[in-house]
């Protein structure tokens, strides 16, 4: 019972790490390597506005989620919108900025126990003999609720519905008039904010550090990549099959395996089935 | 006229007087002290401060006396990143590097702190012939060992703080006194995945075992983790009454949230927690650090009255800084600034073999306890009683206060156990 708790717990904090970064590539085929910046960005932004201008908990996570996504689409409009199309460019210039955001932190003294964000609810409680606080539940909670949502949104909503006209088809998108540069700026403002919602929902159980951009653009690289870039749905997956390869390696092998794990997953996927479990990029290379 | 040139000639005599000892002192040479710290991090940030305070009060008083000149001390950091997941260790060794040849430092003090860097450090201080002081992280034992297996070799290298063997003995002492409170007998591990925990985990095993304890489990977390449930668990299921933890970085303070909320029946001792020794756990946890035990390897870097020193240095810090002394690095760094400018003004050079020669013969009365290097390894010599050697500290998260519990000498409380321990036992 303690593996499929913990399993699904570990697996929805995957998903919230990664589906953001998958819907900007899905989207506009563009690497956002700022992902984990943006993450970390969100956290600082939430601490500020509640401790330094001691705004309301939820105003504060609110305003901090549109601050992030505002940041996100002027990245997208004033840097990667020149780089589009040339992916080496496109990775370089958005872990450029990333770095610069990371170091920037770390260069302002943004460090030590000072930066740490309140949990939602206090307390536990027992699910089958096994002990769960109730953030965590939370976040299995709001995760899901999160992909439930972008379901919705990009299956019944236009600007939801263009992204995917955008994902299918950028040419074809254009064609039936879908502005193909709005709905990429509109997809990096969205990603970074669900970057944001992972940082708002899982920064409470520890505290905000500066390292954290680094490990989550990893985990987020490695969900995307086991799951097809660019497939929403597939980094769910990829979460859960990550997720719970993760925790059974600490029941079954040792904690230290549990990095590990990520990397295989990535290395096992490019040498087996290099578009991933949901990726169409590379399918009709790999059928040649 | 004559009495007008009088009085200018006493003027000008005047303002020669004032401003001659002031340029003498600025005009000196200042003595680099180049320190690799990996800044971002606790065990850094704390030995800066404990430098920049030692260094301040020492060139307040005029500097240090070389040979009858007096020369202030000038401080150079560079940030060497050794604590961050994945930066290697040739960036520590470039870092040291960088200040022996670039910034000129005369004596290398702090780091590196990863125990990996500073042992691959040690040749390269043997090469610039530069004394080298640690005072921050580095807990391997065989730092020391090295020194007194290739003196002429490592001869460079002093540590001033505790290392390894020291602390797991400190944290023996108290595992027998709950062993024969409480008969606590299970003893479950938890170390980040770097050399100096590994070793320590591995270290502790073996005396547990030695010394009749059940070890119910060892596991070793990757550096970044963020999920601790599956190992807390295990300490849990097997009913474990110890969890012994070595984890210096700032995700430790996840681990003591998720044992707070999940109620795990054990009570979490630490050592290079370096979450839980800062002052600031309590409110970065929102109180669930209480029962937290750790130890921060020196008295000075908690409140104690080990020596009449320990408490001005611990309010000297917490009014330059505006934080009171956070752990590790802090007590160790600034007594380390004091024995290196006695040395030197016994050496009246700076030669290095002759500060060498002064600093084997260091007894000083400093912050925690009497400070001497052993002369073969040149690890400062620990004690329990700080009249005799220096002293550690390991303190326990008591209402929001940091309460050393041991040694006994220096003690302002006991051991509390959770409410779920007691009505578990």
């Amino acid at each position: 019972m303690d593996i499929l708790i913990y399993g699904t717990i570990n697996s929805v904090t995957l998903a919230l790490y990664a589906i953001g970064f998958a819907m900007v590539y899905g989207v506009s085929r563009l690497p956002n390597f700022a992902h984990g910046a943006l993450y970390v960005v969100s956290g600082f932004i939430t601490w500020s506005f509640l401790n330094s201008l001691g705004l309301n908990y939820l105003l504060s996570i609110i305003l901090a989620l549109i601050a992030t996504a505002i940041i996100g689409a002027l990245i997208y409009q004033f840097v990667l919108i020149r780089v589009r199309g040339m992916e080496i460019s496109e990775i370089i210039a958005s872990y450029a900025i990333g770095l610069a955001i990371l170091e920037g932190f770390r260069w302002g003294g943004f460090k030590g126990l000072t930066y740490t964000l309140p949990a939602f609810i206090e307390g536990s409680v027992e699910i089958a003999g096994v002990s769960v606080d109730y953030q965590r539940l939370l976040v299995v909670g709001i995760g899901a609720a999160v992909v439930g949502l972008l379901w919705l949104f990009t299956r019944y909503t236009r600007i939801g519905l263009a992204m995917r006209g955008m994902a299918q088809d950028e040419r074809a998108a254009l064609m039936l008039g879908i502005d193909s540069d709005l709905i990429a700026v509109v997809a990096m403002g969205f990603g970074s904010m669900l970057a944001g919602l992972a940082a708002v929902l899982l920064l409470p159980l520890g505290n905000i550090v500066v390292e954290a951009g680094y490990n989550i653009l990893i985990l987020a690289i490695a969900v995307c990549i086991v799951g097809g870039l660019g497939s929403w749905m597939g980094a769910v997956l990829a979460a859960f099959l990550i997720g719970f390869a993760q925790i059974l390696t600490v029941v079954y092998l040792g904690a230290h395996y549990q990095m590990v794990v990520a990397l295989l997953a990535i290395i096992l996927t490019l040498i087996l089935r290099p578009s991933g479990l949901f990726g169409q990029q590379k399918e009709l290379e790999e059928r040649v | 006229m004559k009495f007008k040139y009088f009085k200018m000639l006493v003027l000008l005599l005047a303002v020669v007087l004032m401003v001659l000892p002031a340029r003498q002192v600025f005009a000196a040479k200042p003595i680099v002290l180049g320190c690799p710290l990996s800044t971002a991090f606790l065990y850094g940030w704390a030995a800066e401060r404990g430098f920049r305070l030692a260094v301040d009060e020492i060139n307040a008083k005029g500097g240090v006396n070389v040979k009858g000149e007096m020369r202030p001390f000038a401080v150079e950091v560079i940030d060497t990143r050794d604590l961050e997941p994945g930066v290697p260790v040739s960036d520590a060794l470039l870092a040291v590097e960088k200040l022996i040849l670039d910034k000129k430092a005369d004596f290398i003090l702090g780091g590196p702190i990863r125990s990996e860097a500073a042992l691959a450090a040690m040749p390269l201080l043997s090469k610039y012939q530069k004394v080298s002081i640690l005072t921050t992280g580095v807990l391997t034992p065989k730092y020391h060992a090295m020194v007194a297996e290739q003196y002429d070799k490592f001869k460079y290298c002093f540590r001033i703080h505790g290392e390894a063997k020291n602390l797991v003995g400190e944290m023996f002492a108290n595992f027998t006194e709950l062993k024969e409170k409480y008969g606590f007998n299970n003893l479950f591990i938890i170390a980040q995945d770097v050399s100096h925990a590994r070793g320590a985990a591995q270290v502790m095993n073996d005396v547990a075992v030695k010394k009749g304890w059940n070890v119910t489990g060892v596991e070793i977390y990757p550096t970044g983790a963020t999920d601790f449930s599956m190992g807390l668990l295990k300490a849990k299921q097997t009913d474990s009454q110890i969890i012994n933890i070595w984890m210096d970085m700032p995700e430790s303070a996840i681990l003591l949230k998720q044992w707070y909320e999940m109620q795990i029946p054990a009570l979490p001792f630490g050592s290079t927690l370096a979450a839980a020794e800062q002052p600031g756990f309590w409110k970065a946890t929102d109180g669930k650090g209480q029962y937290t035990l750790c130890n921060v390897v020196n008295a000075g870097n908690a409140p104690s009255e080990a020596t009449p020193w320990t408490m001005k240095f611990y309010n000297a810090y917490a009014k330059k800084w505006g934080i009171e002394p956070e752990g590790l690095g802090s007590s160790s760094s600034y007594m380390a600034v004091y024995v290196l400018r006695d040395a030197i003004e016994r050496a009246g050079s700076l030669d290095s073999d002759k500060v060498i020669a002064e600093l084997e013969k260091t007894d000083v009365a400093g912050v925690y306890g009497r400070l001497r290097f052993d002369p073969k390894s040149h690890q400062v010599i620990p004690a329990t009683d700080p009249k005799e050697g220096a002293v550690g500290s390991i303190l326990q998260w008591q209402n929001g206060k940091r309460v050393v519990v041991y040694p006994k000498s220096i003690a302002k409380g006991s051991i509390q156990l959770p409410p779920w321990m007691k009505m578990g036992k």
